[in-house]
């Protein structure tokens, strides 16, 4: 595996930083359990980067265990820790362990959009309501955690069950398991058809490789040709493409116009040259990075298969933001209101219904003054 | 040096593929363990938000699955599925906390059990 920078290096670096950083932060003291996990981790590492020097080809593989870790530690952490600030912090971290293992599965566009809608936008809408809807802290309780925090429901009953769905899950997934195709083959699937609707994103690649003589694979002035009747009969005339190698169906673009000369399923491609010459250019030539990237393929499938979702996507969230608007509106009788009434019934003698129940008095929203408090 | 590291970062700039050896099974595995440490957070914690917050965690186990057939079929249905995925969290986490919120204004705790005589 090639890279800009050994990775090694790269992991050495950020050791350092982390170290910087720790030594320059205001106010640690060296407690032991901080010293003692500042040696595992560092013992941790130095294993990692051991089987990383070891076996440079299976550093995607040992990434893939670092993030599933951190992701699954991270996870569990969500569903343990008391505090539930720092229940949706290890959240965040988990969403980036995850769009860590998108990046390993290929899937670059989604990765960053999980961060930016995930860490950016929900988990910032879970914090505010956190911070809302908290029990201000009273003065003998400053720092006491409120009860329904510490306390869980049902641990052992819902851990087992969690752990059979887990079980029965795994099982029965390990008997259809397979290896993971390269992505190199991504250039012999369907989705690849659609590079003929992409002539730019193929002439960059193509201006960028060069064959096994050094030579650029696209010359400056050159470009795609268009599948059109002109090129076949150019081609077929200088015998350099058999006539049956020529799709039965003229590669066109959805306007309807013919779309650029390169048929992944035949294996080939044409180069117009700036002199009106065209040359074709065999599978066996192209580029190993010549396929759909992943941001392209993305759009295809949306755009091109499922046009309806998208709209329907679109209603869903309007709708959503329209009741979240309703639902917050709503005026609610305050704390004082509700505690008055449930003294008043305790005091009358009646008997033990929920008098806090869900019908306590509701007061319309008058139009303009639904958000004031009353 | 910099000549070749450009050259490197421009050619080499493609994701290392992953080698043989992580199969699809490693990540339906790491996609349901989130997905069963989702669902015993929900039942099991008391906190409305934290509730919640588990329901994220099984959207992204489900998301993980997804990405991770799509990949194994070479086909982008499932890439483009993981953002309907994501549409259906962000309208799920906006109605969830406008209720929470409404619920909270209402009895002052974010206790799930609170709520349990739920009428009509």
């Amino acid at each position: 595996m090639q890279s800009v920078l050994n990775p090694i290096l790269l992991y050495a670096a950020c050791a350092l930083g982390g170290v910087g950083v720790l030594v320059a932060l205001p106010g640690r003291r060296a407690s032991p359990y901080a010293v003692g996990a500042v040696l595992g981790g560092a013992a941790l590492g130095l294993v990692f980067i051991g089987l990383g020097v070891a076996w440079p080809d299976h550093l995607p593989n040992l990434h893939f265990y670092l993030f599933a870790t951190i992701a699954l530690g991270c996870s569990l952490r969500v569903i343990t820790h008391q505090r539930p600030v720092y229940a949706a912090l290890y959240f965040v971290l988990m969403i980036l362990a995850t769009s860590g293992l998108y990046l390993i599965l290929s899937a670059e566009f989604l990765a960053f959009a999980l961060v930016i809608v995930y860490a950016g936008a929900i988990l910032i809408t879970y914090l505010f309501v956190i911070m809302l809807a908290t029990e201000s802290p009273t003065q003998e309780s400053a720092e006491l955690l409120s009860d329904y925090d510490r306390q869980s429901r049902d641990p052992l009953g819902a851990t087992l069950a969690g752990f059979v769905l887990l079980a029965g899950l795994t099982v029965l997934l390990a008997q259809g398991s397979a290896g993971l195709p390269s992505a190199a083959s991504l250039a012999t699937t369907g989705d690849d058809q659609k590079l003929a609707l992409v002539p730019a994103q193929v002439e960059r690649t193509l201006a960028r490789a060069r064959d096994a003589q050094g030579e650029r694979l696209l010359q400056p002035g050159e470009r795609l040709a268009i599948a059109d009747d002109e090129s076949r009969d150019a081609l077929i005339a200088a015998g350099v493409l058999a006539p049956e190698r020529w799709p039965g169906v003229r590669p066109q673009n959805p306007e309807g116009a013919p779309a650029y000369a390169i048929s992944p399923a035949e294996g080939w491609l044409v180069i117009a040259g700036s002199d009106g010459g065209r040359r074709v250019l065999e599978r066996a030539q192209w580029p190993a990075d010549l396929s759909l990237p992943n941001t392209l393929g993305v759009g295809f499938a949306l755009i091109d298969e499922h046009p309806g979702a998208i709209e329907i996507a679109g209603v869903i969230l309007l709708m959503a933001m329209l009741g979240a608007v309703v639902l917050a509106r709503k005026k609610v009788e305050m704390d004082e209101a509700v505690k008055a009434m449930a003294a008043a019934h305790e005091r009358s003698g009646g008997p033990g219904v929920d008098v806090l129940g869900m019908e306590g008095p509701y007061v319309e929203p008058g139009v303009g003054q639904g958000g004031r408090p009353a | 040096m910099a000549q070749a590291l450009a050259a490197a970062a421009l050619g080499q700039g493609a994701f290392p593929e992953p080698v043989s050896g992580v199969t699809l099974y490693h990540y339906l595995f790491v996609s349901a363990a989130l997905f069963a440490l989702g669902v015993i957070g929900f039942v099991t914690r008391r906190n409305l938000i934290i509730m919640f917050l588990c329901t994220e965690l099984m959207f992204q186990a489900a998301g993980l699955a997804l990405i991770a057939f799509s990949r194994y079929h070479l086909h982008h249905t499932g890439s483009a599925f993981v953002i309907f995925v994501l549409t259906v969290a962000a309208a799920e986490a906006a109605m969830a906390l406008a209720l929470v919120v409404l619920l909270f204004r209402r009895r002052q705790t974010l206790d799930g059990t609170q709520w349990r005589q739920l009428r009509g």
